[in-house]
C-alpha cells in the first residue's frame, strides 16, 4: 500500500491524529528547550557526524578491533549476513543453553530482522520488556515510533489491552496503575527468564564494550538475572574509542526525549561471573547502503527519533502508514535502499521543508537524501498516471514563459471567481481538508514591474 | 566465505575514502555554570532528590528516617553492618534479591550537565542491585563531580571496569500517553547524598 493510502487509514479518526500530532510536537519541544541548554550544541553535531564519518571510512579495520577486544573480554562474537541468518544464530545460542523464556529489551534491529515470530515459531517465549513495546506486542502490532513504539495507542486501549491479557480492572485507562501492573508482569517475567536479549546503541572498538541506554532498566533486570546474554548490532553501531561515548550519550537522550541523558548507561564488557555473553553483528543490506555515496550517511543514525517527532508528515500520518521497520523520514532514506519497490513511495512522503535535518544529532542530510531518491525513483519506478501527466503538464507550462504566464491568468481569475465546489473537486487533492487561497489579481511579476516603475 | 569474511569484505571495497577523526574541543563547551547547583538541579530534572551528609553514619540515620518500612535493606558503606538485614555473601542468585527495599551505593563520580551517577562493578557486590532494589540511594563526595561527560569518560579512560552504568534520577517511562510515570522496571526512587570530604 502507497504511504498516502496508509496515511488515509490513520488519518479516519481526527481527534486522534490531532492528539498524536501535538504529542509528538510537544517531544520536539522538550528536544528544543534542551538541547539549547548545551553551549556548544552544533559542534557537539558536528562532532557527531564526523565520529560517525571516519567510522564508516574504517569500518573494516573497526570492526576487526572491535571483535579482536570482545572475545579478550570473554565474549562470543557471530557475524550474520543477513536476517535469517541472525535468526537462526540467536535460536542456535537459546537452543544451547536450553532457553525456552526470553526477556527483550528494545532493539530495531531484531524488528528489523522479525526474529520474534521466527523465535516464537521455534517454541520460544520472548517477551518484549520495554511498557511501550509490550504494548504493541500484546496487540499484535509492530511499533510505531523506534522511541515511543506505543504513541499510536490512546490510554483506555492499553485499558482494555491489559484487562484482556494482564487481568487488570478497568481504569480509564490511569497510566500510573496500568505501568505499576505492568511492572508486576515484567517482574515475573524477568525472574524466569533463560535468556535475555538486547540491542546495543553505541559498541566500541578500542575496549570491545557496548553501551545499552534504557529508561525503564529493562535490558539490565533481564541481563544481570538471566544466565545468557545476546546482544544485537548492526556494523553501524561502533565507534572507535570510548572518549567518544561523551559525544552520543551527551547528544541521544536530548535529541530523544529532551532528557539530558536516558535513565541508565549501561556500559557492558565482560559477563558477569558464571554468566555468557554474545554479541551478534549484523549486515542485512548496510555494506550495501555503504556503497551509495548519496546514501551512506544515512548509517550515521542513532535512533533518537527526533526526525520523526519533527516531521509533519510523520506526526500526522503515524509510523504504521511507513510500512517499514523504520519510519519516517530515516526510514524513508533507508527503506528504498532495501527494496525499492516496496518503499517506493516513502522519500515522497515528505515536504523536504528540512526540518529532520535541522534536528538530526548526527547531521545527517536527510531531506536531500529524500530528493535524490525521489530522483531515482521517478526514472526507475512506474508513476501513477496522474502524477506522470500533471508533472509533464507542468513541465511544459514551466518552459515557455508566455504560456505560464496564461495558465496564470486563468488561475489566478478561477481562484477568483469559480464556485468552491468546482475549485475543490475530486482530483484536486490540495483541496481536501483545506480551502483554497483566493486569487490575487495581479501576477508577481505584473507586480514587480509595476513597482519598479513607481519607484523609478 | 563465512559471513564474518563477507562483511568485512564488503565493508572494505564499498567504504568511502579515509575520513580524519575529528578532535574533541572541551573547551568551547564550557559556560561556567556552578557545578554543584548543575548537578543538584539535573538530579531532580530526573525525579532524583539530591541531600546533604557528614558522613556516612549522617547518611545511614538519614535513610533510615525516609524509608522507616524497609524490611530488606543493604549498603555499602564502611560501618553500616547494623543497617544492613542480608548478607550478601549467602545471596546464591541475583533473584534472591527480589525483595530488597533499600539500597546504599557508594560512587566514585557524578556528572553536573545531566545528573548522572556513575556505579561499577568496584562498587556493586551483584551487578542487579541499583535496578532491583525498590529505593537506591548513591553517595559521593561532593567534589568528584565532574562538569561534562567528556570529563567523566577522561576519568574512566584509566579505570578497567567490566560493568558500568551512569544512573540518572529513578526508573520511569512516559510510553502511556506520554504521561510521566516514575518507577518502571528498575528503581522506584533514587536518593542522593553529597558528602565533604
Ligand atoms: S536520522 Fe538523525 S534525527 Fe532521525 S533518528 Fe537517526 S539520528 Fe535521530
Amino acid at each position: 500500500m502507497s504511504h498516502s493510502k496508509a496515511a488515509t487509514i490513520f488519518n479516519k479518526d481526527e481527534k486522534k491524529v490531532n492528539w498524536h500530532d501535538k504529542a509528538l510536537w510537544f517531544v520536539r519541544h522538550k528536544r528544543d528547550k534542551s538541547a539549547h541548554s548545551v553551549k556548544g550544541w552544533e559542534e557537539l553535531r558536528n562532532l557527531g557526524h564526523g565520529i560517525k564519518a571516519h567510522t564508516l571510512s574504517n569500518l573494516d579495520t573497526y570492526l576487526i578491533q572491535f571483535e579482536e577486544n570482545a572475545i579478550k573480554n570473554g565474549v562470543q562474537v557471530h557475524w550474520a549476513a543477513d536476517a535469517d541468518e541472525h535468526n537462526k544464530i540467536v535460536q542456535s545460542i537459546l537452543k544451547a543453553h536450553n532457553a525456552k523464556k526470553v526477556v527483550k529489551s528494545k532493539s530495531m534491529l531484531t524488528e528489523e530482522c522479525h526474529l520474534n515470530p521466527f523465535l516464537e515459531a521455534n517454541d520460544i517465549e520472548v517477551i518484549d520488556t520495554d511498557l511501550g513495546e509490550r504494548i504493541v506486542q500484546l496487540a499484535k502490532e509492530p511499533p510505531s515510533h523506534i522511541v515511543l513504539p506505543a504513541i499510536h495507542k490512546k490510554k483506555e486501549e492499553v485499558d482494555v489491552l491489559f484487562q484482556e491479557h494482564l487481568g487488570t480492572k478497568p481504569c480509564d485507562g490511569d497510566p500510573q496503575y496500568l505501568t505499576g501492573e505492568a511492572r508486576k508482569h515484567l517482574r515475573e517475567k524477568f525472574i524466569q527468564a533463560d535468556a535475555a536479549i538486547t540491542g546495543v546503541n553505541f559498541a566500541v572498538a578500542d575496549t570491545g564494550g557496548f553501551v545499552v541506554c534504557t529508561n525503564e532498566g529493562n535490558a539490565d533486570m533481564g541481563v544481570h538475572l538471566a544466565p545468557v546474554h545476546i546482544a544485537c548490532m548492526g556494523i553501524e553501531k561502533l565507534i572507535p574509542k570510548q572518549e567518544h561515548l561523551g559525544v552520543f550519550l551527551r547528544l541521544l537522550g536530548r535529541s530523544a526525549t529532551g532528557q539530558h541523558i536516558t535513565t541508565y548507561s549501561s556500559h557492558f564488557k565482560k559477563p558477569r561471573n558464571g554468566a555468557k555473553m554474545h554479541i551478534v553483528i549484523v549486515d542485512n543490506g548496510r555494506t550495501e547502503q555503504l556503497s551509495r555515496p548519496d546514501f551512506r550517511a544515512s548509517l550515521h543514525c542513532i535512533r533518537c527519533g527526533a526526525c520523526m517527532n519533527t516531521c509533519p508528515i510523520y506526526r500526522r500520518s503515524g509510523g504504521h502508514s511507513y510500512d517499514s521497520t523504520i519510519p519516517g523520514p530515516i526510514g524513508s532514506i533507508l527503506s528504498p535502499g532495501k527494496d525499492l519497490k516496496k518503499h517506493s513511495t516513502l522519500p515522497f512522503a515528505s515536504t523536504l521543508c528540512g526540518s529532520c535535518s535541522d534536528v538530526c544529532p548526527v547531521k545527517i542530510d536527510i531531506h536531500t537524501q529524500l530528493y535524490k531518491w525521489r530522483q531515482i525513483i521517478t526514472k526507475e519506478t512506474p508513476q501513477p498516471f496522474i502524477k506522470k501527466t500533471s508533472m509533464k503538464m507542468m513541465g511544459n507550462i514551466f518552459s515557455k514563459p508566455s504560456q505560464f504566464d496564461k495558465v496564470g491568468k486563468v488561475a489566478r481569475w478561477s481562484l477568483r471567481n469559480l464556485p468552491k465546489g468546482m475549485i475543490n473537486s475530486k482530483p484536486n487533492v490540495w483541496g481536501k481538508a483545506r480551502d483554497l487561497p483566493l486569487g490575487p489579481k495581479e501576477s508577481f511579476e505584473d507586480w514587480y514591474k509595476k513597482r519598479n516603475k513607481d519607484e523609478q | 566465505m563465512s559471513s564474518r569474511d563477507y562483511i568485512l569484505k564488503r565493508a572494505k571495497a564499498n567504504k568511502p575514502e579515509a575520513i580524519a577523526l575529528p578532535k574533541i574541543d572541551v573547551s568551547v563547551f564550557d559556560d561556567s555554570r556552578n557545578i554543584l547547583s548543575e548537578f543538584t538541579l539535573k538530579v531532580e530534572t530526573a525525579g532524583g532528590n539530591v541531600f546533604e551528609a557528614t558522613s556516612d553514619d549522617d547518611v545511614i540515620s538519614k535513610v533510615k528516617s525516609m524509608f522507616p518500612d524497609g524490611k530488606v535493606n543493604f549498603s555499602t558503606l564502611k560501618h553500616t553492618k547494623n543497617f544492613n538485614t542480608l548478607n550478601i555473601e549467602k545471596i546464591n542468585k541475583p533473584h534472591d534479591l527480589e525483595d530488597l527495599d533499600v539500597l546504599v551505593l557508594e560512587s566514585s563520580f557524578g556528572v553536573a550537565e545531566n545528573g548522572a551517577i556513575w556505579v561499577a562493578d568496584s562498587q556493586l557486590p551483584m551487578r542487579v542491585l541499583p535496578f532491583i532494589a525498590k529505593h537506591l540511594v548513591l553517595v559521593l563526595n561532593k567534589d568528584s563531580i565532574v562538569t561534562f561527560m567528556h570529563q567523566a569518560y577522561k576519568k574512566l579512560s584509566s579505570n578497567d571496569t567490566d560493568f558500568g552504568v551512569f544512573i540518572s534520577g529513578p526508573s520511569k517511562t512516559a510510553d502511556i500517553e506520554q504521561s510521566l510515570v516514575i518507577g518502571a522496571h528498575g528503581a522506584l526512587s533514587l536518593s542522593v547524598f553529597l558528602k565533604e570530604n
